[in-house]
């Protein structure tokens, strides 16, 4: 795919205003003329993103694992933990990427997986005017390696992650916790780590300081079952939430 | 000789004294770095089409302003960073090999959602 081509569709994705409706698998009746606050598919911006996932599978086809667009558009790249920095240089450096900010950065807990934790990055390109997400995935004890050498910004975000969840960036300059209480023991974002907490703070006048204090609620955690008895999307049984790119060459 | 212009707008970007000198050498440098890889890299494929077309821009193209806007890529000074930062990129492509195939597999459930 001719790199000057992806820059070309790029600029056309930005000049199309408007695009076609198409109807949606199992969604019945639906356009945007009789339903007009349901959000319009932009079909050429799926195509531009799908070809610019390809196009970062091609040239990096050590790492990239699978290429998916989410629904609104969202192009996602997913890798092993060893091509983080790899990815992420190239996503910043390449000319038809230049994906030079970092919006966020952030982790995930699916404890029913092996790799229980995703951490998610989420990167802008200010000359394309395009967002791309890349996400890998660890474990409780693998380390992840920092992209603080690449972008910044990284810093917090990566000590917010080790904080909640703790998942441990290798080559980090400064890794501590930086939103938990100093004494503070857990990772308060897994999914084991209860609500309310193991611990309470309150202030002991016979000591004259904050003492912490195994928790004391009054009342019991009550766990509600929120699933109605019927079905609430009918519309949408076979909805899927991301659409895998192709990256694989048919042989 | 007159600076071209007082300032790029950009902090922390100089304005460029001799840009087609600072090009044409960082664009050799990158072909030069990219012919050591294999000629099938899809990598090395695009970034060198990406590079010849801008480097015969530069080469035929005299006027700054006219080359700003015939690679309509920004200012000068900006495609001097892109051509740095994809210098310092294919350096490290080179050294990863990133043209293989895939190193690790995914485990099965691993990118399945929802759950």
């Amino acid at each position: 795919m001719a790199a000057t081509a992806y820059r070309g569709l790029f600029s056309l994705a930005r000049q199309a205003s408007k695009t076609v409706v198409p109807r949606a698998a199992g969604v019945r009746l639906c356009s945007t003329e009789l339903h007009p606050t349901i959000r319009p598919v932009n079909e050429v911006q799926k195509q531009t993103l799908s070809e610019f996932g390809q196009y970062v599978a091609e040239c990096l086809p050590k790492y990239v694992q699978k290429v998916q667009i989410t629904a609104g558009n969202e192009l996602e790249v997913l890798i092993p933990p060893e091509g983080v920095t790899p990815v992420i240089s190239f996503l910043k450096d390449h000319t038809n990427a230049q994906f030079t900010c970092l919006a966020d950065l952030c982790g995930v807990d699916m404890p029913s997986r092996s790799y229980r934790f995703e951490v998610v990055y989420n990167f802008l390109s200010v000359r394309f005017n395009s967002r791309i997400r890349v996400k890998t995935y660890t474990d409780e004890l693998t380390p992840v390696d920092s992209i603080c050498d690449i972008h910044k910004a990284a810093n917090w975000y990566e000590r917010e992650v080790w904080d909640m969840y703790g998942v441990f960036f290798a080559n980090h300059p400064d890794l501590r916790r930086i939103l938990t209480d100093y004494g503070f023991e857990g990772h308060p974002f897994r999914k084991d780590f209860p609500l309310s907490g193991y611990v309470e703070c309150r202030y002991d006048d016979e000591v004259k300081r904050v003492v912490v204090e195994p928790i004391e609620l009054a009342q019991e955690f009550r766990k509600f079952d929120l699933a109605a008895p019927w079905e609430q999307f009918p519309n949408f049984r076979e909805h899927v939430a991301s659409e895998e790119v192709p990256i694989k060459e048919e042989k | 000789m007159a600076a071209r212009k007082a300032t790029t707008g950009l902090t922390g970007l100089a304005v460029a004294t001799n840009p087609h000198h600072t090009l044409g050498v960082l664009y050799s440098k990158i072909l030069r770095c990219l012919h050591k890889m294999p000629p099938d890299a899809a990598y090395r494929k695009y970034t060198e089409q990406i590079v010849t077309e801008r480097h015969n821009l530069v080469k035929t193209e005299t006027d700054v302003t006219k080359l700003e806007q015939v690679m309509n890529a920004g200012q000068v000074e900006e495609v001097i960073q892109q051509a740095e930062n994809e210098l310092s990129l294919a350096r490290k492509m080179l050294e990863w090999r990133a043209w293989e195939p895939l190193v690790q597999e995914p485990p099965s459930e691993q990118w399945r959602w929802p759950l």
